[in-house]
């Protein structure tokens, strides 16, 4: 941190990330730029960064805050999504599967690591091959035992096949504990901790950082849930934001989806997860600072 | 059994474990159970399955499209993680060791958070043939026009750099996650012994993440090897079969030809074949010890 | 509250998976009020529907609608999951690729005891529509809607290409020469120094407007091109329709049609398919990269609608050396065998093939549904917004002008390899008749 002195190696580095930065960003703006577009010009209007002619009306029409006839006129099909009422829904959904789904799988992930019991590497070894067991075989499966519990459309279907655990997060916090310092742990032993004391008083403090990773990285993918909520919380009163893109889709064959509308209501569903990012991003650098400097 | 032994903790052990083994046992044993039932039944969603043997696999042994779908993934799967998780180890080095700034991760992870239902269709519209400004552009400079999806050439490495382009930065993420869990006091030290930064990356980042690289890389190859959603989406497993995968494969059998108990051994296939690469990798990375405990 | 009740809901998921909690469905009482699930695809049609379902609920008050709708891909892959999972919608939207299918696994009811015993007069809906969804003497549905084939083009482009638009209407083909319809799409094909297909100094690598649009991704009926085509050239596709178990892609009728599609993207008045685009055909004419292209009836509101920059219009298919032909095809509504309202599942499709509902869906002139005098309403709407449609129904028609696409089992894997084995054939890696041939083979196979 004290280091200014030029050097190039870092500048070719600084060099490097800028060239990486340019490529990630550039499809990002091109998806908002379609949503600043008028649905008109689309097929016209497609070689400058910026559109000729830049609107909100698809933002607009997105929320619900046109008409369905100015709606339609702007290119869509006149449907309006509730955003309000799905943004809830998919916090709820999101924040659920994110906070139990990290408990337990840490409990899990630190039993794998560190307690020592007999059968331990062949359990974990048959939790990870769950990672190779394809969706579309859990899909069928799954849905049966939601209907016959009656959860169809409810936010408990909804969550079901994710909130206990998913193979990822356990492998992942498994690996994070494995490189915790053995001594720290010794020590506790002796102060007289049991196996859960250590766990909630040395290990989960000491793994701040990718706690808070796989907290993350659970939500943003519970927030991109996409097929199991379309077939299980299909009613408006239990949409989640990304299942409401379907409107937007092709919607027979041999159609093209509304465009505008699509990177619209795409850039809107970025947004609450890009602000989540940032704030806890902040928070966990804090954190790291804190911990890294002992 | 043994009270000279050090610790037993499996009492502790199972309760620990018992909430995951629950949602183990019933979304993913049961089904994974089901599954390969079905793959030696001639279930097809609709009937009652009847017990077919080894027909299934038989079968698909035969079968040409198998072996081609096989073949193109893993075509896929060396263009995949040959740049999303090297260019991702060293985005994440970049960040571990240039700068902390929140808002340069955050930018790196955009990608990351465009819904997959739109990941593809966004491409598609950036680099289409005759609309796309990807092709505009190549026009101006003289080039082109390239049929991204349409050209057989083209479509597999089209597709991984739309992957490439929509993980690499939530890969890095996990990376620079393992990397900060590296104490600082390790690179000072190098730091002071003179060593660069090349050599602090071979001596100190590698080894000491191996736990994490180790499941970057396991999930990743799993993760590569189910490609689906973008090939669904931009050339659905064309031109001719140029990028049918075997998760699309799989897909086409189960949902569209109804021919689930087939679709259900080639997905046994697919996960044996998975399983092996699997133990080899954890084997080979050593994936369960750390240099840091 | 009812977020509490959501959460707490969420964690009794831990207490059932745990095991503590029984399964249990629930009974409704008979004679209480019933709700149907009624499944379509088309947001565009929803709100159509939506009035059908309203005047329905007013004659019938003690039922009610309850529509959901997703996206193409998307209703497929529910539908077929929850009727595996024996929980479908009551009633659901039906098109020929999946239906046989349903048919074939007794999941859609026989409803022929219904139309025989309330007299539903089948001749009211458009030629052959209502027996589409017939086996033996079984009927699986009531048709809704239909479509059929046309040329569209660039109005202003074809002007300016000296082209007269009274020319389309009596356009020929054949697969040697390509009869007038080469000759138009020829003389619409620009390149970028403005010289046209048929002039001799036309640059074919540097095309600017393509004189015509096809459609690869055409499964194995062709619709949107080259089955039209091929069907006036004589071609059938298989022995009969619907039900036919022997398909005749090895037909050197068909395969002369896609060499003949071939040549078009070789004398550069169509893009090959390895530099054509990925986005539908009707993007593409309205960026002025495309002057034709054939154009179902569905998509009418795409050329015709407030939207569209440019202008566009519709013309007749070219007459082949057995006349004029075009697809035609339609959708119906099926009742799920497993329905617990099976009574009141068929006053809704009764209803929603009836002319009560179908004038309103033609009233807004987004389809043409199945009853002739609904269609007439619909090409009234599309006149009264200044839309010249009358083309699609003259087709209609047309006395031996039409032909059903085929319905038979296997429509997915039959579409996947004939699909194959016309795109391998256009871009080179083996002649047509070989492709088609081996794709008929692999095709006939299926129903052995």
């Amino acid at each position: 941190m004290t280091r200014r002195t030029f050097n190039p190696g870092r500048a070719l580095a600084w060099v490097a990330m800028a060239v990486v930065i340019v490529v990630t960003v550039f499809p990002f703006w091109w998806m908002v730029r379609t949503a600043l577009t008028p649905a008109a010009d689309i097929y016209t209007d497609n070689a400058s960064l910026l559109p000729e002619h830049p609107t909100l009306i698809n933002f607009l029409r997105v929320l619900g805050l046109t008409t369905e006839a100015e709606a339609r006129a702007a290119g869509g099909s006149g449907a309006h999504l509730d955003f309000a009422g799905y943004l809830w829904n998919s916090i709820v959904y999101c924040g659920l599967i994110a906070a139990v789904q990290t408990l337990f799988c840490a409990m899990a992930g630190y039993a794998f690591a560190r307690l020592r019991f007999p059968g331990r590497d062949l359990v974990f070894a048959i939790v990870i091959a769950a990672l190779m067991v394809p969706p579309i075989f859990t899909l069928l499966p799954n849905f049966i035992l939601v209907k016959d519990l009656g959860w169809m459309n409810t936010m408990a279907g909804m969550v079901a096949p994710t909130i206990l655990m998913t193979p990822f997060a356990v492998f992942f916090l498994r690996q994070f504990f494995l490189s915790l310092p053995r001594d720290v742990e010794e020590a506790a032993i002796l102060d007289g901790n049991g196996p859960w004391g250590i766990f909630w008083r040395i290990a989960l403090p000491m793994s701040r950082g990718p706690l808070i990773t796989i907290g993350l990285t659970t939500t943003v993918w519970a927030w991109k849930d996409y097929l199991w909520p379309l077939l299980v919380g299909r009613d408006e009163e239990n949409r989640l934001v990304t299942v409401a893109l379907g409107v937007f889709l092709q919607q027979s064959p041999n159609t093209q989806p509304d465009w505008t509308g699509l990177m619209a209501a795409s850039t809107l569903s970025v947004l609450p997860v890009l602000l989540l990012l940032v704030f806890v991003g902040k928070r966990l650098v804090q954190s790291l600072n804190f911990t890294g400097s002992k | 059994m043994s009270s000279t032994k050090p610790r037993d903790d499996r009492r502790a052990a199972w309760l620990f474990l018992l909430p995951v083994l629950v949602g183990f046992a019933v979304f993913y044993g049961y089904p994974a159970a089901r599954g390969v039932w079905y793959s030696v039944t001639d279930y097809n969603m609709l009937n009652t399955a009847t017990y077919v043997g080894a027909e299934n696999y038989t079968k698909l042994l035969r079968d040409e499209q198998f072996w081609n779908a096989m073949l193109v993934t893993a075509w896929y799967v060396v263009l995949n993680i040959g740049s999303q998780t090297l260019l991702a180890l060293g985005i994440a080095s970049l960040m571990h060791r240039l700068t902390r700034s929140v808002v340069l991760r955050a930018t790196l992870l955009l990608p990351w958070l465009v819904p997959n239902v739109t990941i593809g269709l966004l491409w598609m519209w950036l680099l289409d043939t005759n609309l796309g400004f990807v092709n505009q552009l190549l026009h101006t400079v003289g080039v082109g026009p390239v049929g991204f999806f349409t050209d057989e050439t083209w479509a597999m490495p089209t597709v991984a750099g739309i992957n490439t382009w929509a993980y690499t930065g939530y890969t890095a993420l996990l990376l620079y996650a393992g990397m900060l869990q590296i104490p600082q006091y390790l690179y000072e030290g190098a730091s002071i012994d003179g060593a660069g930064e090349w050599r602090m990356f071979r001596r100190i980042t590698l080894p000491l993440l191996r736990p994490v690289l180790a499941l970057v890389l396991v999930v990743s190859l799993i993760g590569s090897f189910q490609i689906f959603d973008t090939i669904a989406v931009t050339t659905k497993g064309g031109p001719v079969s140029a990028t049918q995968v075997i998760y699309y494969f799989i897909y086409l059998q189960a949902f569209k030809y109804f021919h689930l108990g087939y679709a259900a051994a080639a997905a046994v296939f697919l996960a044996l074949i998975l399983g092996v690469l699997t133990a080899i990798q954890m084997r080979l990375l050593r994936a369960s010890r750390s240099d840091l405990a | 509250m009812i977020r509490t009740s959501r959460v707490g809901a969420a964690l009794l998921t831990l207490a059932v998976a745990a095991g503590l909690a029984a399964c249990g469905s629930t009974e409704e009482e008979p004679g209480a009020a019933v709700t149907l699930d009624y499944w379509l695809w088309d947001d565009n049609q929803k709100a159509s529907y939506q009035q059908c379902a309203d005047e329905f609920t007013k004659a019938n008050p003690n039922i009610t609608i309850k529509i959901s709708q997703a996206a193409w891909n998307e209703y497929w892959q529910n539908l077929t999951t929850q009727i595996a999972a024996g929980d479908a919608p009551d009633v659901w939207t039906n098109q020929g690729s999946y239906y046989p299918q349903f048919v074939s696994s007794g999941q859609i009811l026989d409803i022929q005891p219904y139309v025989t015993a309330d007299k539903v007069d089948l001749s009211q809906y458009q030629g052959g529509l209502a027996d589409l969804f017939t086996k033996g003497d079984q009927r699986f549905g009531l048709p809704k809607d239909w479509d059929t084939m046309a040329l569209v083009y660039n109005t202003e482009h074809l002007k300016a290409q000296g082209i007269d638009a009274a020319s389309l209407a009596n356009l020929t083909w054949n697969p040697t020469d390509g009869g007038t319809f080469e000759q138009l799409i020829a003389k619409a094909t620009v390149d970028e120094k403005g010289r046209n297909g048929l002039d001799p100094a036309f640059d074919k690598t540097k095309v600017k407007v393509f004189g015509y649009l096809p459609e690869w991704a055409d499964g194995s009926q062709g619709q949107n091109g080259w089955g039209n085509l091929a069907a006036s050239n004589g071609f059938t596709y298989l022995d009969k329709n619907p039900w036919g178990t022997q398909y005749k892609y090895d037909d050197p009728k068909l395969a002369q049609t896609i060499d003949w599609f071939k040549s078009l993207s070789a004398k550069g008045y169509a893009p090959a398919l390895d530099k054509a685009s990925t986005l539908s055909r009707d993007s593409l004419l309205n960026a002025g990269k495309g002057a034709i292209t054939f154009a179902g009836s569905w998509m009418i509101n795409s050329y015709l609608g407030e939207g569209a920059k440019l202008k566009f219009a519709f013309a007749p298919l070219p007459a082949g050396p057995q006349g004029r032909k075009t697809a035609i095809n339609g959708l119906s509504d099926a009742i799920w065998a497993g329905t617990k309202h099976k009574d009141e599942a068929w006053k809704w499709v009764k209803f929603l093939g009836s002319a009560d509902c179908q004038n309103i869906v033609g009233g807004n002139g987004v389809v043409f549904p199945a009853i002739k005098t609904a269609s007439e309403k619909a090409l009234a709407a599309h006149t009264a917004k200044g839309r010249d449609v009358k083309v699609f129904v003259d087709e209609a028609a047309a006395p031996g002008g039409t032909f059903f696409v085929p319905i038979t089992e296997h429509g997915n894997e039959v579409s996947q390899l004939v699909q194959d084995a016309i795109q391998s054939a256009i871009l080179g890696q083996s002649d047509s008749a070989t492709a088609l041939k081996k794709a008929n083979d692999q095709v006939n196979a299926l129903f052995k």
